[in-house]
């Protein structure tokens, strides 16, 4: 094949008997695109072998290609830690304090000055420099104690979180000039959200730390990610993002991770039934997923072209119990663990 | 065709568990005929392995209530021998054959002990959770079944033998320039790049021109932010204006970050300094050194932004805060990933995108 144009080359690889059957028409053509070398070569073959007539088309069972969307929120928080983290991380902490060097006590407070007061106050009580480890001190008699007898809080997250807050307060009331006033820190948010009470399976505010899937149940009651038919010759990023559009509404900002699909299923009809409109049997229908993102927004059902009855913002673990088990073990390697 | 498919439904259609395994579930590797014969058949020996962890067992209220180690040391009327509670690692080795052994570094009574990871940082689970499988998903490159890459020249050319002397010579490097760059090989599961370390370097020039305590101060501040010890260097270039001469002037330190420090340290660069940092464009679309490794500056008043830093501010002489270079050291074998990691992971890029 000389150096033709790319147009000419495309209508050269959609005429030439396709070598393998399983490949996709794009697919072919980068076969077909190779480098000038190997190009010359395939076409070598092509022109001594005998044309043949490329009848596996007709034969090959005829399936509806879905684009679907696997939208979802990543975790907005940090996991919550497994007891074994927290009582290993919180051991680090106090052989740390045993091995490390004294506190450099001048560097942090001049002296004199309120601050440097309070600091003194505060290790008579504490004991230690360090906020974060429980009343122990590494430098005198005790200091083999490191560990926590069972069923103490010191090492719970709720646990340090108050003590650095009350630190705070006691400083910043006996630092401030105004004696009258209490001082107040703001206490974190808590990690549960009003949805998490209430069980709403529709708010974003849900599950902070796990990433939420879109789930929207069809008219006949299944529940699926979004999905629709490619229609024409569009590719399936734009399928894709019409058929977020189509089904989940213009109400989100999104973002769709690449252009290959993260996943797909296959679903068989129990009998091919027939297309109307192009007399073709179909065997049933493949789905491709792409992976998208929600920035802002929430879904809205309202304009949906496929009548859908309702969503769902699902974590990895709720999802099973929706989905199908053929769907789900078709799905469940897109999720993250997370 | 029709026999392929019928075979097909039918596999599908007959459980997992009637199917035949190829190959017994073993979790040795190899097998002996001796090993099928029922006194050493291996699901005998599971049965006998406890199939709890010992976390989930209840404990007894009362053992645990009766338990106080301090009252039970100070209740004691004499003090136990010193080898009962205190293990001392040998101080040298003595080879292997030596009865008193160090202990492993792992283990808290060696010498060599670094305690630690004491949290799991917040950028590292975004890494994990978020960050690494959208990557993934970027750079997937399709390679329909049957493609065979086109072959590439070899990285180093061989001498045409035109000349006698061409014989035994060592191989010629790449065309245009003689830098071997690194081979980038598709991303897969097993590559995704993430972040290796980073390095905070700060050049002090007071410290050659007025007195050390331009360096004290910047070391002082670098491993406030870093949390890691410095390294101090010397001079390599003889910097005339600034009167500094190659090997005697100590000149600059350096913190080099790995693991949770370095999440720690991104955390707070990503989210606290950088934000707060006015009219910054972002890094420059240019930085990186063609191997996945990218740097940019700070100035004085912005290394004064992290909270190590601004909690006692009045203690560094304002002056003599020192500005830093920032290297992210990535596993990636090109800039190009490497952006690609560190704008997912929040860090701005400006102007013209170099790859």
């Amino acid at each position: 094949m000389s150096t033709g144009s790319n147009g000419a080359r495309r209508i050269a690889s959609l005429m030439r008997p396709s070598r393998l059957d399983s490949v996709c028409r794009s697919c072919q053509e980068t076969l077909g695109r190779r480098n000038y070398a190997s190009a010359a070569a395939a076409s070598e073959t092509t022109t001594t072998s005998s044309p043949i007539p490329s009848t596996s088309s007709i034969t090959d069972p005829v399936y509806t290609i879905n684009a679907g969307v696997v939208l979802s929120r990543p975790p907005q928080i940090t996991r919550d830690l497994e007891p074994f983290e927290k009582a290993f991380y919180f051991y680090q902490k106090r052989l740390n304090e045993r091995l490390s060097l004294p506190f450099t006590k001048y560097f942090y407070f001049k002296r004199g000055t309120p601050a440097d007061v309070d600091w003194k106050n505060k290790i008579k009580e504490r004991r230690t420099p360090a906020r974060d480890i429980g009343k122990y001190n590494a430098y005198d008699n005790d200091a083999w104690n490191d560990e926590l007898l069972l069923g103490s809080k010191e090492a719970e997250p709720e646990h340090l979180v108050e003590t650095l807050v009350q630190d705070a307060e006691s400083t910043a009331n006996a630092t401030s000039q105004d004696t009258s006033k209490k001082e107040e820190i703001p206490r974190p948010f808590s990690r549960l959200t009003e949805a998490d009470k209430k069980g709403d399976h529709k708010s974003l505010n849900r599950l902070l730390s796990r990433t939420l899937y879109l789930l929207v149940q069809s008219k006949e009651g299944y529940w699926k990610f979004p999905s629709l038919p490619i229609e024409g010759d569009e590719t399936l990023h734009e399928a894709a993002q019409r058929t977020l559009s189509q089904t989940a509404g213009f109400n989100m900002n999104t973002w769709m991770v690449g252009f290959h699909p993260a996943g797909h299923h296959v679903y068989h009809n129990r009998k091919p039934h027939v297309d109307k409109a192009t007399g073709a049997a179909v065997h049933g229908e493949k789905t491709f997923f792409m992976k998208t993102r929600i920035m802002a927004g929430q879904a809205d059902l309202s304009g949906s072209v496929e009548e859908l009855k309702d969503y769902k913002w699902l974590s990895k673990d709720e999802i099973p119990q929706y989905l199908l088990p053929q769907y789900y073990s078709n799905i469940k390697n897109m999720l993250a663990d997370r | 065709m029709a026999v392929r498919e019928s075979s097909r439904y039918l596999a599908r259609a007959v459980p997992r568990a009637f199917v035949p395994s190829a190959r017994q579930q073993a979790f040795l590797g190899r097998r002996n005929a001796s090993d099928e014969a029922p006194s050493r058949r291996l699901s005998d020996q599971l049965d006998e392995l406890e199939t709890a962890s010992s976390l989930t067992t209840p404990v007894p209220e009362a053992a645990a209530k009766a338990f106080d180690p301090v009252t039970r040391a100070k209740g004691r009327k004499t003090q136990l021998p010193r080898s009962r509670y205190q293990f001392r690692s040998p101080k040298y080795d003595r080879g292997p054959l030596h009865p008193h052994q160090p202990p492993p570094p792992s283990d808290p009574s060696s010498r060599l002990f670094v305690p630690g990871p004491f949290s799991l940082p917040r950028a590292q689970q975004t890494y994990n959770s978020t960050v690494a499988s959208d990557i993934l998903t970027l750079c997937y490159v399709h390679t329909p079944p049957g493609f065979k890459p086109p072959s590439k020249a070899p990285r180093l050319r061989e001498w045409d033998d035109s000349s006698p002397y061409h014989k035994n010579r060592p191989l010629r490097g790449p065309r245009g320039g003689d830098v071997l760059r690194l081979l980038r090989k598709p991303i897969k599961f097993n590559n995704i790049p993430e972040i290796e370390r980073i390095t905070v370097h700060s050049y002090v020039k007071g410290a050659a021109q007025e007195n050390s305590g331009w360096l004290h101060v910047a070391g002082m501040a670098v491993q406030a932010v870093s949390n890691v010890r410095v390294e101090t260097f010397k001079s390599k270039a003889s910097v005339a204006t600034w009167s500094i001469a190659p090997g005697r002037d100590t000149v600059a330190v350096k913190a080099e970050m790995h693991g949770e420090t370095m999440y720690h340290f991104l955390g707070k660069l990503i989210d606290v300094v950088l934000p707060r940092i006015k009219d910054w464009p972002g890094v420059k679309g240019s930085s990186g050194d063609s191997s996945g490794n990218i740097t940019f500056g700070l100035e004085p008043e912005h290394v004064a932004l992290f909270p190590e830093i601004e909690v006692n501010y009045d203690m560094y002489p304002p002056k003599m805060i020192p500005g830093c270079h920032i290297t992210l050291h990535t596993t990636a074998k090109s800039d190009k990933d490497a952006r690609l990691l560190l704008s997912a992971m929040g860090i701005p890029f400006y102007g013209k995108i170099v790859h």
